[in-house]
């Protein structure tokens, strides 16, 4: 066989596989939307009536820790920790940790909320870095400042489980904004299931082209680049037919770290979050997974699709592939450090199911993808390309990849209706047409980049570059209709 | 095998046609459905304007005339449901007579018929629905039909049930809201224990006759309701539940006891310090410093050396809400022999500001009360506790009370942090 013939049989036999692969990707993602339609349906129908009051009133109610890790937060803290106070719960203390930030993060804490260095008793349950001082205030009593050496999130968040106080704790970014009944919809899992219950993740919003006062969202928009516009379908995608079918599933392997609650013994028993993992959120889910599994215990980690964490995406496509490059990273750590979970039946469902679906989609499909680009111009170069059949596959795939983003707009359409203008509905769908042009095939390049980078051990953070939330004007000069997010038509 | 055989291409082909076709009607139905809910929604509120007059005049009213004889009949069925919304939104509003009008009209167009009519759907949400509506109307009528579907197989169902007749009130709605405090889901126990909360004093006697009959976790939470109802009828119940073998049973009864704070409870308290259940001691901890009970704070002294850190914390706050006394026995607890009460009580006296008045007093004109102070701080320092100290020395208003202090800090040993 000569190396032509050598490299046309390869072309040939990759390109089947690519079909077969292409087919049993599709299929997972339409058995995923078909389930979270049915499970956005059901949820929707439950809360028709909210119990959102009684658990606010109820005595009864678990309190919460909010730990809010920062470094180098000095633009947002403020408005984060106000925001954070301020949010409808009835027992909660809100624990920001300073990891070893170099602007003035601290200071400026310190200096608006007046807090004092205090001698506070804590349990080093967990191995962290070590504390320079804790911080607190007589007038805002449950409010907690923890200034630490640097050690990463993973550390803060560990000396924030450490400080706390409250069995069950809720992680949040520092630059993000919680709606105010979030905590009482997270919770309310934890409510109804109080022996299985052990971590809880909510929705995860763009808040790129919102208006922001006082650290609340009070009016949605969508961004006017079209970079964050491709992300906000990408994360209707990713939360309304991703996690909530996978949740359904019994099989959630990922509560974004912007915003999760998590029962704290249970975090504990695990050994908190991981220092050395890029994605500490992703890998304290599947350590929770493998260690309730290997026991046998009946628990529940679960996905709540109506309370709502707003956060600013990239905007810029070098910081976007600093942010996807990390994120990869940190798959590709994870699911190598749980392989054994991989086909074991003592895992069942994840297992079986969820792991290799993480493996052979998630982690090794941005190399197929690509491959496929590179064997189709190897396909034409030897002369073995049907034009016609390459021509109509590249057709259907496009209709197919508009078809799933489009699905994740009916669900928002059909349940939380966040964005209520039909401005917002056109540019969604359009959105989600041209995504399928470039942006998708743009997420490839960075994960095989990222996955390059984890083989020669390249570690950055993949610093998040902000341009701050668009502020609204002050009340005043606002017209009536100015309501806040959570009086937002559902 | 007569059948039709495709080629790849022309499979593709139909493949994607009918991607197509399937991505048009979903974005047809989401256009369709985004239009008629707008649509619909602009009309019910232009109709809901020109009704709402009618039903508010028929509220205000102080004649006998039924609901009929104000509203323009026959009216459609959009315009019925429409009365109904109004009705069921007024009700959340108003009380008294008003209130009892809104049942009337509620009963005399048939509102309150089809909404028990409704407790019979297939449809469990429907049901649901229907429960959390006729508890809005409050017609006695619903209370058998109420009861019944407390033992609906849907959770959700029940604990509609469950708050329609919370609201109905009545004695017949309270021993079924009893029951339901058994019911396997936390939530749903806790929204019934809410609205016992709510009857108070007329749900007593029913929830201490239902008591024994009860499941634990249902007793736990009629253990919570008396407390918060703060009844003094409950006071041999709790003294019972003290001495139940169940931990939590201990625990809340002696949380209900700090509720209630009844100065009866004081010993029963101070011996449940030495409960062999740390939440029990946490509690009766808690109880005592709620009740004010200044007899208790040896016992409470001797708890900040607890093993267990929430003993040691609850001990700690009671002290330091028992006034001076409690005061005086955290500053004497710096000199205790266990480490762990030393460090609670410096944590304590820290947090209710005392530290800080023995700081001042450094920069008193009195030397007794200077050298009190220094003394003091000495023993803070011994502890290594000096984060707050040395803020203090940097950042304190008087110039001489700075100096003081750094000049005690100056001599802090090593290791102190």
């Amino acid at each position: 066989m000569t190396p032509r013939e050598f490299l046309g049989q390869f072309v040939l036999t990759f390109n089947d596989v690519v079909l077969y692969y292409f087919g049993t990707l599709n299929a997972f993602y339409i058995i995923l939307f078909l389930v979270s339609l049915y499970e956005v349906v059901r949820y929707v129908r439950r809360t028709f009536f909210s119990d959102y009051e009684q658990i606010l009133r109820s005595e009864m109610t678990w309190p919460i820790s909010v730990i809010v890790p920062a470094h180098n937060e000095s633009r947002t803290i403020v408005e984060t920790i106000r925001s954070l106070l301020s949010i409808n719960y009835g027992q909660f203390e809100v624990i920001v940790v300073n990891d070893g930030s170099a602007d003035d993060t601290l200071q400026k804490v310190v200096k608006t909320f007046e807090l004092k260095l205090t001698d506070r008793i804590y349990r080093r349950t967990l191995p962290t870095g070590d504390v320079r001082g804790i911080y607190a205030s007589l007038e805002i009593r449950n409010l907690l400042v923890v200034d630490k050496v640097r050690g990463g999130k993973a550390d803060a968040l560990n000396t924030g489980i450490n400080v706390s106080r409250y069995p069950l704790y809720c992680s949040v970014d520092a630059d993000s904004i919680i709606e105010d009944n979030a905590l009482l919809r997270v919770v309310k899992p934890f409510m109804e299931h109080p022996d299985e219950m052990v971590a809880a993740g909510g929705i995860v919003r763009i808040a790129n082209g919102c208006k922001v006062r006082d650290g609340r969202v009070v009016e949605i928009g969508l961004p006017r680049r079209m970079l964050p516009i491709y992300q906000v379908v990408e994360y209707l995608r990713a939360f309304l037919s991703g996690r909530i079918g996978w949740s359904s599933l019994r099989s959630l392997l990922i509560i974004s770290g912007a915003f999760g609650l998590y029962r704290k013994s249970e975090v504990i028993a695990v050994g908190g979050y991981d220092r050395w993992s890029q994605t500490e959120d992703l890998e304290l889910v599947l350590k929770l997974h493998e260690s309730l599994r290997r026991q046998k215990r009946r628990y529940r980690i679960v996905f709540v699709p109506d309370p709502v964490c707003w956060t600013e995406v990239p905007s810029k496509f070098r910081v976007l592939a600093r942010q996807r490059n990390r994120w990869h990273r940190g798959l590709v750590q994870s699911l190598w450090r749980h392989r054994r979970m991989m086909f074991n039946p003592r895992y069942g469902v994840i297992g079986w199911v969820a792991m290799p679906y993480f493996v052979l989609f998630e982690l090794f499909g941005p190399f197929v993808e690509i491959l496929g680009y590179v064997t189709v111009l190897l396909a034409w170069i030897l002369g073995l390309l049907n034009l016609d059949f390459f021509l109509l596959f590249l057709i259907f795939s496009i209709f197919f990849g508009i078809f799933l983003s489009i699905s994740a707009v009916l669900l928002e359409e059909i349940s939380f209706r966040r964005y209520p203008g039909w401005q917002h509905l056109a540019m969604l769908v359009l959105a989600g047409v041209f995504e399928n042009f470039g942006f998708r095939q743009l997420l490839s390049l960075f994960k095989v980049k990222a996955f390059w980078d984890y083989l020669w051990r390249r570690k950055t953070w993949g610093r998040m570059e902000r341009e701050g939330f668009r502020q609204a004007p002050p009340p005043a000069a606002r017209p009536s209709s100015a309501a806040p997010v959570t009086s937002a038509p559902r | 095998m007569g059948g039709m055989m495709y080629s790849e291409r022309e499979l593709l082909i139909i493949v994607i046609i009918g991607t197509i076709a399937l991505l048009s009607t979903i974005t047809l139905l989401i256009v369709l459905n985004k239009a008629w809910r707008e649509a619909r929604e602009a009309i019910a509120r232009r109709r809901r304007r020109i009704l709402e007059p009618d039903v508010f005049r028929y509220v205000g009213a102080a004649d006998t005339r039924t609901i009929r004889e104000f509203l323009a009949l026959p009216m459609s069925n959009g315009d019925s449901r429409l009365v109904e919304g109004i009705l069921l939104d007024m009700a959340a509003l108003v009380k008294g007579e008003s209130r009892d009008r809104i049942t009337a009209a509620c009963e005399a167009v048939g509102l309150v018929a089809r909404t028990i009519e409704g407790l019979k759907s297939r449809r469990w949400w429907k049901r649901a629905e229907s429960a959390e509506k006729l508890g809005v109307m409050r017609s006695q009528q619903a209370v058998e039909p109420l009861v019944q579907v407390m033992n609906d197989p849907m959770g959700e169902v029940r604990i509609r049930a469950a708050r329609a007749l919370g609201l109905i009130r009545g004695s017949t709605s309270i021993r079924p809201l009893v029951l339901a405090l058994a019911d396997p889901s936390r939530w749903s126990a806790i929204r019934v224990a809410e609205i016992l909360i709510g009857v108070g004093e007329d749900a007593v006697q029913e929830l201490l006759q239902g008591y024994d009959s009860l499941p634990q976790h249902a007793r736990v939470s009629v253990l919570d309701v008396l407390g918060r109802i703060r009844t003094p009828r409950a006071a041999s119940l709790l003294r019972k539940a003290l001495k139940d073998p169940n931990d939590d049973a201990r625990a809340r009864a002696a949380h209900a006891m700090g509720l209630i704070a009844d100065p009866l409870f004081t010993d029963d308290l101070i011996g449940a310090l030495k409960d062999g259940h740390w939440a029990v001691r946490a509690q009766a901890a808690k109880a005592l410093g709620r009740m004010d009970a200044r007899k208790a704070i040896p016992p409470i002294a001797a708890l900040l050396g607890d093993r267990e850190w929430w003993a040691r914390s609850n001990a700690g706050d009671a002290l330091r809400v028992l006034g001076p006394p409690g005061r005086e026995a955290l500053v004497k607890s710096l000199d205790a022999a266990d480490i762990y009460a030393r460090h609670q009580a410096v944590s304590q006296l820290q947090e209710g500001g005392i530290i800080d008045e023995y700081v001042s007093d450094l920069g008193s004109p009195e030397t007794a009360r200077r050298e009190a102070a220094v003394q003091f701080i000495r023993k803070v320092i011994a502890l290594q506790r000096i984060d707050h100290l040395s803020q203090q020395a940097v950042e304190h208003t008087q110039a001489s009370v700075r100096k003081a202090l750094l000049g005690i800090l100056k001599r802090v040993p090593e290791g102190a942090s």
